[in-house]
């Protein structure tokens, strides 16, 4: 759907004489150290941001700090979870920039993004609708069911994020690698990313028979 | 300079190289999923212990829950600091195996192998005994105390003096910038923001138009150095400027306790640092 925006994202902006790799996207790919420090900097946000989640999290479990009433805890580690959030956005989006193409053909990326969605759906269903009755059980030790389950949801959907962006940095299930029949085949849209080398191959077979010399 | 395990312990080579011959290596090696797992294991696991040693730091520098006695935080988040050390250390440890003569020869190991002892000496031995006591430092706690701060001290020194690591120091500055930042006075923000603007604009300008960094590598390259290495000091000064005295307008915390919270944190950021510059950096 994206592809062509993406590819052009990753070699147009900045290029210059029209050479993709002059371009803003594969020079900050391509650099010696921004790139791993936009890295290290989106890994390390983690525990700050999942971190503090974690804390929150169990107390709506009722597992922690239980004599603490939840709006108090939370009211002191929204503002470090928000802190982690705006980092790895930043640094995500970034990173995203440096290889768009690749990025957005990754099974795995997918399956992050979608997760992320997932977290963020039930931040906005906790915060129109179980937040709603937060005196009723603010103080509770162990709060009610509704409460307990957009808890074990956010714990889920951010452990998969982490997850699926950990593997993503790895070389498995890439478009290259996989069957066209396969379901993370389409579930990654390959068709479009291995389409220019599938044209570019029968190209050159076609070429190659009419010309009657080999073309590399 | 370069100070890896290669070239303090050169005598026990066969011994790291042979780490890969022994169980459970092989079949982690034989399984194409078990190492994916491990990797997540240890990050997910890392996530957890920035959640543990982040709550009772800050309470002992005054900040987040100060309604609570430091010993209840503490207390609370020590069995979750301790099931993340033991998944952060059987997972570090099979991804070490894996990858033995790597380890070996990167000097970001070291550093994460000095300031994991400096980290676990002020979470179990400082922060522990302060919140124990009541915000009281006893005469051990202390000691224990100098001898983590000047064990992190080392630890950071290696990991800027190593070529292979340096750039890895952003990280550890970073956060002491940001803790300084979100804690300090209002003054005090205002002058290292302020500082640090005319930090980015004028190296900004040095680097790109002054010098081009792709014509002048190593001129470039050395300004970066320089700038890292005075940050450090400047983001240092700040720090036991803002965390060496008491703060009348906030709950009892006295001096001792503030910088401990803070090295405490750092230390921890350090290893976790360290830790991703052993993968993102190189050797020598």
């Amino acid at each position: 759907m994206f592809h062509d925006l993406l590819q052009w994202l990753q070699d147009v902006p900045g290029a210059t004489g029209g050479d993709p790799s002059t371009s803003w996207s594969q020079q900050f790919a391509g650099s010696l150290h921004l790139w791993a420090l936009t890295e290290g900097t989106h890994v390390l946000s983690l525990m700050l941001f999942a971190g503090t989640i974690l804390v929150v999290d169990l107390r709506m479990l009722g597992v922690v700090f239980k004599d603490v009433p939840y709006s108090t805890l939370n009211n002191k580690v929204l503002p470090l979870t928000i802190g982690g959030f705006v980092l790895l956005t930043l640094t995500g989006l970034l990173l995203f920039f440096s290889n768009p193409v690749h990025y957005y053909h990754s099974v795995f990326f997918r399956a992050k993004i979608l997760f992320l969605l997932l977290a963020a759906v039930n931040i906005f269903w906790f915060h129109f609708r179980v937040q709603k009755h937060l005196s009723e059980w603010d103080n509770q030790p162990s709060p009610p069911i509704t409460v307990r389950l957009a808890a074990i949801v956010s714990l889920a959907s951010w452990l998969l994020v982490i997850v699926f962006g950990r593997v993503t940095a790895l070389s498995f299930f890439e478009c290259e690698s996989m069957k066209p029949t396969t379901f993370g085949y389409a579930f990654a849209e390959c068709a479009s990313l291995m389409r220019p080398a599938k044209e570019a191959a029968e190209g050159a077979t076609t070429s190659s028979a009419a010309e009657g010399e080999p073309k590399q | 300079m370069t100070l890896d395990f290669a070239t303090l312990l050169p005598e026990i080579k066969p011994w790291v190289k042979g780490l890969t011959a022994l169980w459970p290596v092989p079949l982690i090696k034989s399984s194409s999923w078990a190492f994916p797992l491990i990797l997540c294991s240890h990050l997910v696991a890392l996530t957890m212990l920035g959640g543990a040693i982040l709550l009772p730091s800050l309470r002992l520098m005054g900040v987040g829950m100060t309604r609570e006695a430091p010993a209840a935080i503490e207390k609370t988040m020590r069995p979750w600091l301790v099931i993340a050390l033991v998944v952060l250390a059987v997972t570090g440890v099979l991804m070490g195996m894996v990858n033995p003569m790597k380890l070996y020869a990167r000097p970001a190991f070291l550093v994460k192998a000095i300031a994991l002892a400096a980290a676990l000496l002020f979470s179990f031995g400082v922060v522990r005994s302060i919140a124990a006591h009541d915000g009281v430092v006893t005469r051990p706690a202390k000691i224990l105390a100098a001898i983590g701060l000047a064990g992190w001290l080392a630890a950071v020194l290696i990991f800027g003096a190593s070529f292979g690591a340096a750039p890895g120091m952003f990280h550890v500055i970073s956060v002491g910038w940001l803790i300084v930042m979100a804690f300090g006075s209002r003054l005090t923000r205002i002058v290292l923001g302020a500082i640090t603007a005319m930090t980015v604009a004028g190296v900004g300008i040095v680097t790109y138009v002054v010098y081009n960094p792709f014509d002048n590598y190593n001129i470039v390259m050395e300004i970066n150095r320089w700038t890292l290495r005075c940050a450090a000091v400047v983001v240092a000064g700040f720090i036991l400027w803002e965390f060496t005295r008491a703060r009348p307008s906030e709950v009892a915390a006295p001096p001792l306790n503030r910088l401990v919270g803070v090295v405490s944190i750092l230390a921890w950021f350090t290893v976790a640092a360290a830790g991703r510059w052993i993968g993102l950096g190189t050797s020598g």
